[in-house]
């Protein structure tokens, strides 16, 4: 209608109503004239006004109210019109706004983001994201969402896509915990694929995470809101300014956002710059979630999740599923390291790696169905070229960029989505500023008010003139260590790497950076008349400030009491949130007697310095101990770890020594069941004595879940991994046992024999010879460094390598793999006259019977060593563990004796 | 009420007032939210039979959500003005979802409270109302814009005049023409 005609209708309407009713055809006779149309439209407003009486008079907002109230629902904006899209229905809200269900205008469905006004009122971040999203428009990939509009009606910013039907990676999670690994790897690839077709364009997402994964039921994987988390990145937190703001704002987030802090990489978290990288990292997040069924990076707080991130290593997946490949452990752990020049630089490398495991997997799958096929005489073999996910016959297309057309054109589907609260969107972005600004305070601050990850005891100095205090001096150190050590918040290095800074003028910085620490407690003790005078100083070694220092005297039989207070402060000190538990584990008395307890530390004092009399006194000690309070589970473990040694160093026969360590063991765990180094030794005696492969997993799981600092439960389970030929995941527990004991030569040692059964000499004889160079003393470098040298063909070095362990050890096994060396250089009668040696010895003390198998062997008398290998079976030589990876073995494989052998010690 | 929000609704006022009219679409959630949020917690502090009033709740909006100190009644009046646009939403999508909800449900009806009740016919009524209202907008925007102020905001026609700067006078005269408009158009339907 035109206004004019408008106009003119209200102005006859107007005047025509101010008049009487009879007056009023006339009125329109004369106005309208000839117009019938005007005529017949005033009239017939005039008969509605006539009889709408109370029509809208009373107002409906009173009602309102009561809806408000009423209403748990967002508000609406269903039936209206966006620009050219009509909104259909509300299915959901992200961080950036709400989401609708809407047609366009030929009638497509479509997904309408709406930016939330609180981003939108940030002009420079709607340029940046405008800029952006001009970017993602052009993204063309089948595991993207299509963006087919980004623009803004009135005030109102929207994006329009694709509409997915299916499923978030989140919801699918929440229903199922964790995914198959055939599965994970499918829909890693399908992400890593959009990534790196993301990434080639210049696009980073910033914002990776399950909510953002869309699975659709046909199997193609679509990663949505591509480069939006860059609006949120340039929001300033003016809104969280004060301190009551900043403590609510993080207490709210933890139910909301928290989400989205979890796969935050550690520069993200920190506020720092972010690149491709980010992504990589993300990726590996969900690719762990997946597969454990947890997130790697989880705590009550955003603080904790945060620091989780930053500073933890996630446990090892295969904790989680026993069927997880050991590439993928890698894989996980190439994209989850903390510094990203370590990490998956682009997201296409990460997609080659996965791809090239996936047909690997598939490859296996495929030998294992033809080979059966064979075995059961049917000519069975599945079709080449056809691709089918592993562990399923059911034929998938795969789905990424590489692989011909898609079909996402009929793309027709509701969107499925986590329905949010409105404010969600407010308050996770407010998050997303809270956790960059608690990430950079707890990285940045340089006072003493910062939560403290990590600490290395040093042995506390012995400043008594009495050399025999010195037991008191490195038990107080060793039990401040165990201690501490139970608290899983809390890194703290182990006792082996601390004590060799033992005796020695140290920089404390310096140690600090050396064993990878923010804080050190050194400390003295010192005998005045009756009184030991015990100080201690906890240094913040980020900036040399005393973080804390004190000093006691106490009576000598009052420190027990001593500790558990000094490791109260400490944890205070440091400021850490210990649970009920924690702080009860902190100040539980091992033991209700100082006199057993003192026993105990001299035990430990004499035990761990593994000579053969010292031992001897140690556990004489700990029987003490033991006798006055038969309850002391630490005693008991005491007494196993005398023993276990024995076995495996001295020409001890197993079954002696071995069995005791075992029932001390079982005795310390009977007394106290959350005690994690008494199932670490029992791990230990299961293994090396027992064979029983299972039980000693059980054990050091137990071991690592009642306390992850356990270094004893990593070592004994890296052991475990390696000699069951789980290589990879055997180098992953190595490397987290050596963080917690970085200058352990045991520790070092082992990760190079490891390294060495795995195949990887180069690694091995690398790492070998840094643990030589941190002391060239320790007989076991020397001897796992000899056989690197026999296997590569480094003859002479080899020879040497095993000399210097003999003279160093004056152990048979030493002289073994010298004979072992000497004959593989050819060097036959030098050889046979070590075998004469070993052969005289026999006749004094016993030589454990794989030594000699080993000799035997190398001269090429396999009959021999296999019987020699029988013996050893039968006296449960704790060398026969080496079995199944050992190198020197390999030719006897095929023996029938050797097979059956490897048969009874559960090690095909 | 944090000072940044009031902030924000205040200056969104005055662009309004100022003939942004992009503001009053970036106000309206954030009212709506502080409604909400009121009317939910009158809701539990009250116990039941007490009548939640409309007027009283976007009065408290008002001086929660908006800097009183550089206020003058303009901005009050369009305070009120987005607070009916907000009423109107909430009501038509009510009466939206009452009516479909009621089409498979029987013959219940919501009660509002005394003497206001949405049955089927109201319901399906509010939301041909609003529909019509649209079509009004699209031919006399101030006609349908004066509507929305007195039927869904409440207001009386000086207020009313206050939010247009019209006089009262042409509000009236805007009334009735709407009124009869709308009826018809209800009546023809």
């Amino acid at each position: 209608m035109q206004p004019e005609r408008l106009e003119k209708i209200d102005q006859l309407f107007q005047s025509a109503l101010d008049l009487a009713p009879e007056q009023r055809p006339g009125f329109l006779d004369q106005g309208c004239a000839s117009d019938q149309e005007l005529r017949h439209e005033v009239e017939s407003l005039l008969a509605a006004h006539a009889q709408a009486g109370n029509f809208i008079e009373d107002s409906a907002s009173e009602v309102a109210a009561q809806f408000l109230a009423e209403s748990s629902n967002e508000f609406s904006l269903v039936g209206r019109s966006i620009g050219q899209y009509k909104i259909v229905a509300r299915i959901g809200a992200g961080g950036m706004g709400e989401v609708y269900l809407a047609t366009d205008k030929m009638g497509r469905k479509v997904a309408l983001k709406l930016l939330t006004a609180r981003l939108i009122n940030d002009e420079q971040g709607v340029a940046r994201f405008m800029r952006e999203a001009q970017a993602v428009l052009t993204l063309n990939h089948p595991n993207i969402v299509t963006v087919y509009d980004i623009g803004r009606a009135d005030a109102t910013h929207y994006i329009a896509s694709e509409l997915i039907e299916g499923q978030s990676l989140r919801e699918r999670l929440k229903l199922q915990g964790e995914i198959k690994v055939a599965e994970a790897l499918e829909i890693a690839i399908q992400i890593s694929s959009a990534l790196a077709a993301a990434h080639q364009t210049g696009i980073i997402h910033r914002d990776i995470k399950p909510e953002n994964i869309m699975l659709r039921p046909d199997g193609y994987v679509k990663v949505v809101d591509f480069g939006i988390a860059k609006l949120m990145e340039g929001q300033k937190p003016t809104a969280v300014a004060t301190d009551v703001t900043t403590k609510v704002m993080v207490k709210t987030a933890e139910g909301l956002a928290i989400g989205t802090v979890h796969y935050m990489s550690p520069e993200q978290a920190r506020g720092l710059p972010v690149d491709v990288r980010t992504d990589t990292w993300s990726l590996g997040v969900i690719i762990y979630e997946m597969i454990a069924g947890r997130r790697p990076f989880d705590g009550e707080t955003v603080a904790d999740v945060l620091n989780s991130l930053i500073e933890r290593q996630p446990p090892p997946l295969f904790r989680f599923s026993a069927d997880v490949p050991e590439t993928l452990e890698w894989i996980v752990n190439k994209a989850l390291r903390k510094e990203k020049g370590e990490r998956y630089q682009t997201a296409a490398e990460l997609l080659t790696d996965l791809k090239e495991l996936r047909r690997r997997l598939e490859f296996a799958a495929e030998q294992e169905r033809t080979g059966s096929a064979e075995r059961g005489g049917v000519s069975q073999v599945a079709t080449k070229g056809e691709r089918r996910t592993f562990g399923s016959a059911e034929p998938v297309a795969d789905r990424t960029a590489d692989s011909g057309p898609h079909t996402t054109s009929s793309a027709e589907y509701i969107v499925n989505e986590i329905k949010r609260h409105k404010r969600a969107s407010l308050i996770a972005f407010m998050a997303i500023l809270m956790v960059s600004a608690v990430g950079a305070y707890l990285y940045f601050s340089k006072t003493n008010d910062t939560t403290i990850s990590s600490i290395a005891v040093l042995p506390f100095t012995n400043a008594s003139a009495d050399q025999n205090m010195e037991y008191l001096s490195d038990g107080l150190s060793e039990n401040l260590i165990n201690a501490l050590s139970q608290l899983p918040i809390l890194k703290v290095i182990a006792r082996s790497s601390t004590f060799r800074y033992k005796g020695k003028e140290v920089d404390p910085q310096e140690v600090a950076r050396a064993l990878g620490v923010q804080t050190i407690l050194t400390g003295r003790v010192e005998q005045r008349g009756e009184n030991l005078v015990v100080s201690a100083e906890l240094m913040d070694a980020r900036d040399g400030t005393q973080v804390w220092g004190e000093q006691y005297s106490r009576k000598a039989g009052d420190i027990q009491a001593l500790q558990e207070e000094m490791a109260h402060t400490i944890s205070e000190k440091l400021r850490l949130r210990l649970t009920g538990a924690q702080e009860r584990q902190l100040t539980k008395h091992a033991t209700q007697s100082p006199q057993a307890y003192q026993l105990y530390m001299k035990g430990r004092y004499h035990a761990l310095k593994l000579t053969r009399a010292e031992t001897d006194k140690g556990i004489n000690y700990f029987q003490q101990a033991i006798e006055i309070d038969p309850n002391y589970a630490l005693a008991f473990v005491g007494l196993a770890l005398a023993y276990l040694p024995m076995a495996l160093t001295s020409g001890v026969p197993s079954w002696e020594v071995v069995p005791k360590a075992k029932a001390a063991a079982l005795r310390a765990i009977e007394i106290d069941e959350t005690l994690a180094e008494g199932h670490a030794t029992l791990g230990s005696t299961s293994f090396w004595y027992d064979w029983d492969w299972q039980a000693s997993e059980k054990q050091c799981l137990r071991a690592l879940e009642l306390n992850p600092n356990s270094a004893g439960g990593r070592f004994s389970y890296a052991h475990l991994l390696s000699n069951t030929g789980r290589h990879e995941q055997a180098l992953a527990e190595i490397k987290l046992s050596r963080e917690l004991d970085p200058l352990s030569l045991l520790t070092n040692a082992l990760e190079g024999q490891i390294l060495f059964f795995a195949g990887k000499y180069d690694e091995a004889l690398d790492h070998l010879q840094k643990t030589i160079d941190l002391d060239p003393n320790f007989w076991l470098s020397h001897l796992v460094i000899s056989r690197v040298y026999s296997e590569i063909g480094m003859h002479a070095e080899a020879i040497a390598a095993a000399k210097k362990a003999g003279e160093l050890s004056g152990n048979s096994q030493s002289n073994a793999y010298r004979a072992y060396a000497l004959a593989k250089a050819g060097k036959t009668d030098e050889a046979r006259a070590v075998l004469d040696e070993l052969l005289k010895l026999s006749a004094e003390r016993y030589v454990p019977p794989y030594n000699f198998a080993i000799v035997y062997n190398a001269l090429g008398e396999s009959g021999k060593a296999l019987d020699y290998l029988e013996k050893g079976y039968e006296q449960k030589d704790v060398r026969m563990v080496f079995l199944k990876v050992e190198p020197i073995w390999n030719s006897l494989r095929s023996e029938p004796r050797f097979l059956d052998l490897m048969k009874r010690m559960r090690l095909e | 009420m944090s000072a940044s929000k009031q902030d924000e609704v205040t200056q969104l006022l005055v662009r309004w007032s100022e003939g942004d009219t992009g503001a009053i679409e970036k106000l309206t959630p954030l009212v709506y939210d502080e409604l909400r949020r009121l009317a939910h917690k009158y809701i539990k502090r009250e116990r039941e039979g007490h009548t939640l009033q409309t007027t009283a709740l976007v009065h408290e909006a008002y001086v929660r959500l908006v800097e009183q100190k550089s206020v003058h009644w303009q901005n009050r009046a369009h305070f009120f003005a987005v607070s009916a646009k907000v009423m109107r939403r909430i009501l038509v999508d009510y009466a939206r979802k009452s009516g479909s909800a009621k089409r498979g449900g029987g013959a219940q009806k919501v009660t509002l409270d005394e003497g206001a009740i949405i049955s089927r016919g109201r319901a399906s009524e509010l939301v041909a109302l609003d529909e019509a209202l649209q079509g009004l907008g699209e031919i006399h925007p101030r006609r349908s814009k004066v509507v929305e102020l007195r039927y869904f905001g409440g207001m009386n026609n000086r207020e009313a005049a206050e939010v247009l700067k019209i006089s009262e006078a042409s509000i009236e005269r805007d009334w009735r023409f709407a009124k009869a408009w709308l009826y018809r158009e209800l009546q023809q339907q």
